[in-house]
């Protein structure tokens, strides 16, 4: 899975592109915690190009939507796809992670 | 029985590298049998990841040999099947019941998403392996 980032307006958006698998949730963790100690505490999580995540992937947004709560801020999601919806509906944990048409959308009614 | 009409198998060291094989291998299954349907593949490749991801999460070593992962597929006319091994493995620790996990745990969510996914979710231990059977009805068009 690859990661990058880019810092908007009002928030950051990270790209997350590939599996969100029990091989790439730390890295996705490690990756989200860089970019809230570089002074980003309003995440878009990008899920457009991840087209799958198991619990370990889910698990580790979660942890990421805690950092970025502890910092003062939040964590969206955006652009999920099929498989991820079906997951986080399965878990309930679409109520907690709310998916967003786009990333732009996320905070535009902060 | 009826025909199996597409397969799978494989068996590795049970580490990370082994989760993207078996990965690959389900995506390339599904090229084979097109008449899959879209959800039966994603809850079916979903279950499968789940389980396979638990034996290299938690399994440990019986003795001095490592665990091993193996991850038998079947597609039959209307049956997903699969069966995950732990080879070299103790029996598993504790119940295996779902845990309820609070909205803020990281983990903890796997083996109800696994029973959630499939039609019926089955374990034997047998000669120091443990083996999860995974089954799944699949759609007809």
């Amino acid at each position: 899975m690859e990661f990058s980032y880019e810092v908007k307006d009002s928030y950051a958006e990270v790209k997350a592109e590939g599996r969100l698998n029990m091989v790439s949730a730390p890295k996705l963790r490690e990756f989200v915690t860089g970019v809230i100690a570089n002074g980003s505490n309003r995440i878009v999580v990008n899920l457009e190009n991840t087209a799958f995540m198991d619990s370990s992937g889910l698990g580790a947004l979660i942890g990421c939507l805690k950092a970025a709560r502890q910092a003062g801020g939040d964590l969206r999601i955006a652009a999920v796809q099929p498989q991820v919806k079906m997951v986080l509906q399965l878990t309930s944990m679409d109520k907690v992670l709310t998916a967003y048409g786009s990333a732009e959308e996320a905070f535009s009614n902060d | 029985m009826t025909e199996v009409l597409a397969s799978r198998s494989f068996r590795g060291l049970a580490a990370g590298d082994a989760i993207e094989s078996v990965h690959n291998d389900l995506d390339s299954l599904w090229l084979d049998v097109p008449f899959v349907q879209d959800m039966d593949q994603m809850t079916f490749t979903t279950a499968v990841i789940e389980s396979a991801s638990n034996i290299v999460q938690h399994a440990e070593p019986a003795g001095q040999e490592p665990v091993e992962l193996g991850v038998d597929i079947e597609v039959r006319p209307t049956l997903l099947q699969a069966r995950v091994s732990a080879y070299h493995a103790k029996p598993p620790f504790g119940p295996m019941e779902p845990a309820r996990p609070g909205e803020e745990a990281e983990s903890g969510r796997g083996l109800a998403l696994i029973q959630a996914l499939v039609t019926t979710v089955t374990f034997e231990r047998q000669d120091g392996t443990n083996t999860w059977v995974l089954s799944r009805t699949s759609q007809q068009d």
